[in-house]
């Protein structure tokens, strides 16, 4: 079966299903606000202050400026990528929960082409959400942005890719992990509360002084390696050291991570009888 | 005329932990057949078309579609509903149609027609939750058909039914089967498949205990042990119309019975003759006896 037709299938599984629009819905249009807004907020707050007799220059802090506009709102763009992963986890819950998958496979799919057609779905997801950023990202730089410059407008859109990989390794996770624990409420707790238990995993670990020579071991953490591919980028403003590029490893780290997950899932959807 | 194999098992098996749910099955299943599998309860019914539909692995063993190794391709000839409708109660029947059709491959210009032909047409926009239990058995049947299989696997399509929704389920096998299509159905009812069926295997506990035609089922005769204090007795027994023969063998009468005729058919015919026996004990059941006998079995 063609991969466009995989995506027809599970498409037609969702464009029928409120809660889908619903959760979407929600997600690209709390997304776009925030992210198109922000300007127009700080202008805002800029102006209360301003009839309290306090000056605030916010073209000091150049947020939505080229090139710093990119690394800006990708990483508050990575915060919302949760309620996407909640979709995405009751898209596969309800599929064992109503014995579906039981029955695509009686029906002829293989488990290969499930397993893709849930790929494929998560693929089309964060490539939705790249869109909406590129396209925000575009409209709002050029508005705010006092000097124009080409060059500034292409630095910093290799987080672009970077926020593409972040959502996709995000959701491929919350399908791993939907497919292993297969109830809908248990896994969306689970998942709100992965980064605490790495954290608390991560302190464990890392506890007696090994911190120092192991530390570098913390960037291959699955969460923390999806984290690490935008880093925060507002101490800047505060004269901080900050990453304002990609870093090579990082990506290399979270594609693998995203291939694991992945192929977990694959291997339980393979192994059970279902 | 030699007819074509559709459907061959060799000793599939299946263990869930200890307990064997299928246990070293041969079957074979021909073009054209109306193939009942009966089995009471537990007998293992499901889990073999899970595994003949590729959701169960097997344990070991092996079968053929069509003569080839099972895939998700021969699964696509086959129309199946293993043990409940299943679909997305959120989506109303045609579109749940629609998406079999998607998965199958099959024109989805045939769903009018799948729909009309288990009476559904009306309710088709109506989300899938709202049916009642016998519209969800007939969709699915509707589903099976949708790609227009070689072959229609029913795994207890009557279960929870009411009279009605029973003879109308019992009427669409009827009319699907008349179509030439070869259809597999699991039941825990000797009266279904005797109504339905060609041919049909009876399984207990995982293993296959008989595989034939169901003309056979009414066959095999008993021997009935038969005594009484009445001097006359062996002349009665040889004028009564059940007997084949008789013989003597420690003191009792050993009578074989012809097909059809039971051990009460005896008792009742010597009661009437004056004669009240002693002793009157079925030593070899007939075959429907022995099926029912299996089929009340608890599991
Ligand atoms: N997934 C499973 N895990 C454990 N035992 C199972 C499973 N599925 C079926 N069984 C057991 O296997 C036996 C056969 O079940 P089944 O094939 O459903 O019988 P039938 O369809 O003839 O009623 C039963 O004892 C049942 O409890
Ligand atoms: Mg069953």
């Amino acid at each position: 079966m063609s991969l466009l037709h995989l995506v027809k299938v599970d498409l037609k599984k969702m464009t029928s299903y409120r809660t889908f629009w619903v959760i979407c819905g929600l997600y690209f249009v709390t997304l776009g606000f925030t992210t198109a807004s922000g300007m127009e907020i700080l202008k805002w707050i800029a102006g209360k202050f301003q009839d309290f007799g306090s000056e605030i220059n916010i073209n000091r802090i150049p947020l939505y400026h080229f090139p710093d506009i990119w690394q800006n709102l990708i990483w508050v763009s990575g915060l919302f990528k949760i309620v996407l992963s909640i979709m995405v986890v009751i898209s596969i819950t309800n599929e064992y929960q109503y014995r579906t998958l039981r029955q695509n496979i009686i029906d002829g799919l293989s488990r290969w082409e499930l397993m893709l057609s849930k790929i494929l779905m998560n693929v089309l997801l964060s490539l939705m959400s790249v869109g909406m950023l590129l396209v925000i990202i575009l409209f709002t730089g050029l508005i705010y942005t006092p000097d124009l410059a080409w060059a500034d407008i292409v630095t910093g859109s290799e987080f672009l890719l970077a926020y593409f990989l972040e959502v996709f390794a995000f959701l491929s996770y919350a399908l791993m992990l939907g497919m292993f624990v297969q109830r809908s409420g248990l896994t969306i707790v689970l998942l709100l509360l992965s980064n605490m238990i790495e954290a608390i995993i991560k302190l464990n670990v890392f506890r007696f002084g090994i911190e120092n020579s192991f530390g570098w071991l913390k960037q291959f953490f699955p969460l923390e390696s999806i984290t690490n591919l935008v880093p925060l980028p507002f101490p800047r403003y505060a004269f901080q050291e900050i990453q304002d590029s990609v870093s090579m490893v990082a990506v290399l780290i979270a594609i693998g991570w995203a291939i694991l997950f992945n192929y977990f899932s694959y291997l339980r959807l393979k192994k059970a009888d279902i | 005329m030699n007819l074509e194999t559709v459907l061959s098992i060799q000793r599939l098996t299946k263990n869930f932990g200890k307990l064997c749910a299928v246990n070293q099955l041969d079957l074979e299943v021909k073009r054209g057949q109306v193939f009942g599998m009966l089995g009471p309860n537990g007998s293992g019914k499901t889990t073999t078309l899970g595994m003949l539909m590729g959701v169960t692995h097997p344990t070991s063993g092996s079968f053929t579609w069509f003569g080839e190794k099972p895939s998700h391709l021969t699964r696509k000839k086959i129309g199946a509903v293993l043990e409940h409708p299943i679909f997305y109660p959120y989506l109303s029947g045609q579109k749940n149609l629609e998406l079999n059709a998607m998965i199958k491959g099959a024109d989805p210009n045939n769903i009018p027609k799948v729909l009309e032909m288990v009476e559904l047409s009306s309710r088709k926009n109506d989300k899938y939750r709202t049916y009642s239990l016998g519209m969800k058995q007939r969709l699915a049947i509707a589903s099976a058909l949708v790609s227009d299989p070689i072959i229609l696997i029913l795994d207890e399509p009557t279960n929870g039914l009411d009279p009605m929704g029973i003879a109308e389920i019992r009427q669409i096998i009827k009319r699907i089967a008349a179509d030439g299509k070869t259809i597999i159905l699991a039941s825990h009812l000797l009266d279904e498949v005797q109504k339905v069926c060609t041919h049909f295997a009876v399984l207990r506990k995982g293993k296959l205990m008989h595989s034939g035609p169901v003309d056979d089922v009414g066959k095999g005769e008993e021997t009935v042990e038969v005594m009484a204090f009445h001097d006359d007795l062996s002349i009665y027994l040889q004028e009564f119309v059940g007997s084949a023969s008789i013989k003597r063998e420690d003191g009792l009468y050993q009578v074989m019975m012809k097909d059809g005729f039971h051990s009460q058919d005896l008792n009742k015919f010597l009661f009437e003759n004056g004669i009240i026996t002693s002793h009157l004990v079925t030593k070899k059941k007939s075959l429907e006896k022995q099926f029912l006998e299996i089929l009340s079995e608890a599991h």
